[in-house]
């Protein structure tokens, strides 16, 4: 009975009640759609290959090292099975400066050798061996910009001074989905033709496949002690953990989005209170009716408590199935043209189970003062406002 | 001579309105007898409503002692009393106060809620009280879908609902019109007779307090020797 009145006290407003429910999926469709974001942008980070390591320096994943130390690694540590290098160049297109995409310098006989979930076809890798200006290009960036094998691009320096010309040699698709299929890479001996005498047979790290997983963390070590003690000091790492530093050059923009994504959840929390407040104030004498009959405060408490709760878990509801739709149409889009920040990016039951928990928590949290006020009113004034 | 169902003694109320404290009601002392039927007339702001909330417990004495239906009410926690009420007494408005999104039955039923009843019982309840009231044929109406007559014969069903003791009305019949005031009054006048319902009404009609077995008046928070 007492569910049957809070039932229909909601149904009582339902233009309002309609509004609030909306407002509470919207925000709670806002907050799992940016969860997601975020879960996807980690994904990469977790599904990170479990026997290799990547080696950079000490103070900054942007500092470069020699690239002789490259021989040293692989002359000297055991238990190796592959070792490349590459730089960060980032490069723009400069018929679309603001696309980005990421473009790396690499070593032509080992890179892919190391990273061998990348798949090309063996002749245009072959090609691209003997093409010093040549580049391999993926196939998600090659569709977006109409790339086929054979044409000519120029790329714009931003870290390096001066144009790359390049050609299209290869288009490369991966064996596992976490693998970026938006990335250029080309050869880091035409990167060092032109880059000037300070920048000059500088690399920006290593990637190292090592024979066994479980020997990563002595591998890692032995490789640091090579270059203990020298100018430039080396940190290796797992690749879940370099790609974790990697991320933390984008870390603001996804802490921002973490605030956002709760700030939104407080908004929501304190316009709920509001109107669950305003439907107790519009009540007050219905209120004074029960408990002159013989409701207790807490029954009253109950019945406000209730309302904030089916309101909530009925917008996360509403709010989880929207953004089930909204993370399923746009994930694969998103997978395929922005795979560098989202190689996965679909909806986690975490995420659902967290968007509908807090919706909850969210609809029980707002009616905490309202309830408490209509447990507090004294019958008598509750009686006497009509 | 029958037992007094409602004893007061030195009663006072006192409101502080602003700063300033109003004596509403001044030293009442007031005995009622089981199965009475009374009413208690007195111009506006007499504290006739006053007086009515004590007896039903929905308020406090600042001082004096108040024994209604074998209960001293001043040792009463919160809670306690709220439980009291739901025993004890029945309430008619004036102003009707149904839930307006419950139907008739629902309305009657809502104080069986609070009782030990099993559902089958809550309904014989329901039934019975709409019975009582004549609105058999009306439980599923809306109060909204009832005229002010009916829907203050819902409200008295409501009231009888938990077979109460005691029944306190305050101006029942002052939101109608003659007829239905007097299908109303004729109401009270039965469950005074064959249900012997103790009745406690204020009213400011002299037509409703002819009814009445004994009729009080107040003034200036005194009541006045008959
Ligand atoms: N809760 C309250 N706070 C302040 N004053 C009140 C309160 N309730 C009643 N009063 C005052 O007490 C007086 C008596 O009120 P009431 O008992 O309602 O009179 P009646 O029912 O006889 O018209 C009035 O002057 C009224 O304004
Ligand atoms: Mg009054």
């Amino acid at each position: 009975m007492l569910f049957l009145l809070a039932a229909k006290g909601m149904l009582r407003n339902l233009f309002r009640s309609v509004l609030t429910l909306l407002g509470v999926a919207i925000a709670i469709l806002a907050f799992t759609f940016l969860r997601t974001t975020i879960e996807a942008w980690y994904a990469g980070v977790d599904a990170a290959s479990q026997d290799r390591l990547a080696t950079r320096h000490k103070v900054s994943i942007t500092l470069p090292m020699p690239r002789a130390y490259f021989e040293k690694v692989k002359d000297r540590v055991t238990g190796i099975t592959a070792v490349t290098y590459a730089n960060w160049v980032g490069a723009v297109d400069p018929k679309d400066e603001r696309a980005f995409f990421a473009n790396f310098a690499v070593d032509g006989e080992t890179y892919f050798e190391t990273y061998d979930e990348v798949v090309i076809p063996p002749g245009q890798l072959a090609e691209w061996r003997t093409d010093p200006t040549g580049c391999i290009v993926g196939e998600a960036l090659a569709g977006q910009k109409g790339w086929k094998v054979g044409d000519r691009i120029t790329l714009r320096g931003t870290i390096y001074p001066g144009d790359l010309q390049l050609t299209v040699r290869g288009i490369y698709g991966t064996k596992r989905k976490t693998f970026d299929k938006s990335t250029l890479f080309f050869h880091w001996k035409y990167l060092n033709e032109i880059a000037d005498a300070s920048r000059k047979d500088q690399i920006g790290f290593l990637g190292i496949r090592v024979a066994d997983a479980s020997q990563g963390p002595a591998i890692a070590r032995a490789v640091d002690e090579l270059f203990a003690n020298s100018d430039t000091e080396t940190l290796t790492e797992s690749e879940r953990a370099f790609n974790l530093s990697f991320l933390s050059m984008f870390s603001t923009v996804l802490k921002a989005l973490d605030v956002v994504s709760v700030v939104i959840l407080c908004i929501m929390g304190l316009i709920l209170a509001n109107t669950i407040a305003m439907g107790v104030r519009e009540r007050t004498h219905e209120y004074g009716v029960l408990r002159a009959i013989g409701f207790q405060p807490r029954h009253l408490a109950l019945l406000v408590g209730g309302e904030g709760l089916v309101m909530g878990i009925a917008g996360g509801v509403v709010g989880v199935a929207a953004s089930l739709v909204v993370v399923n149409a746009f994930g694969k889009w998103l997978e395929d043209n922005f795979g560098q920040f989202f190689p996965y990016y679909s909806m986690s039951t975490t995420s659902v189970f967290l968007g509908l928990g807090l919706a909850a928590i969210i609809g029980l949290v707002a009616s905490l003062v309202p309830a408490w006020s209509a447990a507090r009113l004294e019958v008598v004034q509750a009686l006497r406002r009509l | 001579m029958a037992d007094p169902i409602v004893e007061l003694r030195a009663v006072e109320k006192t409101f502080t309105r602003g700063r300033q404290p109003v004596k509403v009601l001044d030293g009442l002392d007031l005995t009622v007898e089981a199965g009475s039927f009374e009413a208690l007339m007195g111009p506006s702001g007499s504290g006739k409503s006053t007086l009515l909330n004590l007896i039903a417990g929905l308020d406090r004495p600042t001082a004096g002692t108040l024994r209604v239906a074998g209960e001293d009410l001043g040792r009463l926690s919160e809670g306690g009393l709220a439980d009291w009420r739901a025993r004890n007494i029945g309430f008619v408005f004036q102003a009707f106060n149904l839930i307006p999104v419950l139907t008739a039955a629902q309305n009657v039923e809502l104080p069986l809620v609070l009782s030990p009843l099993s559902t089958a019982q809550r309904k014989q309840h329901v039934a019975t009280a709409l019975r009582i009231v004549g609105l058999a044929d009306r439980m599923d109406h809306l109060p909204r879908q009832l005229s002010g007559g009916q829907e203050q014969r819902v409200a008295i069903a409501r009231a009888i609902a938990t077979d109460p003791k005691i029944i306190v009305a305050d101006e029942p019949t002052g939101d109608l019109d003659r007829h239905s005031a007097e299908e109303i009054l004729g109401l009270f006048a039965k469950l005074n007779d064959e249900l012997g319902k103790t009745i406690f009404m204020v009213t400011h009609d002299p037509l409703a307090a002819e009814r009445a077995k004994v009729v009080r008046r107040m003034d200036k928070g005194k009541l006045l020797v008959a």
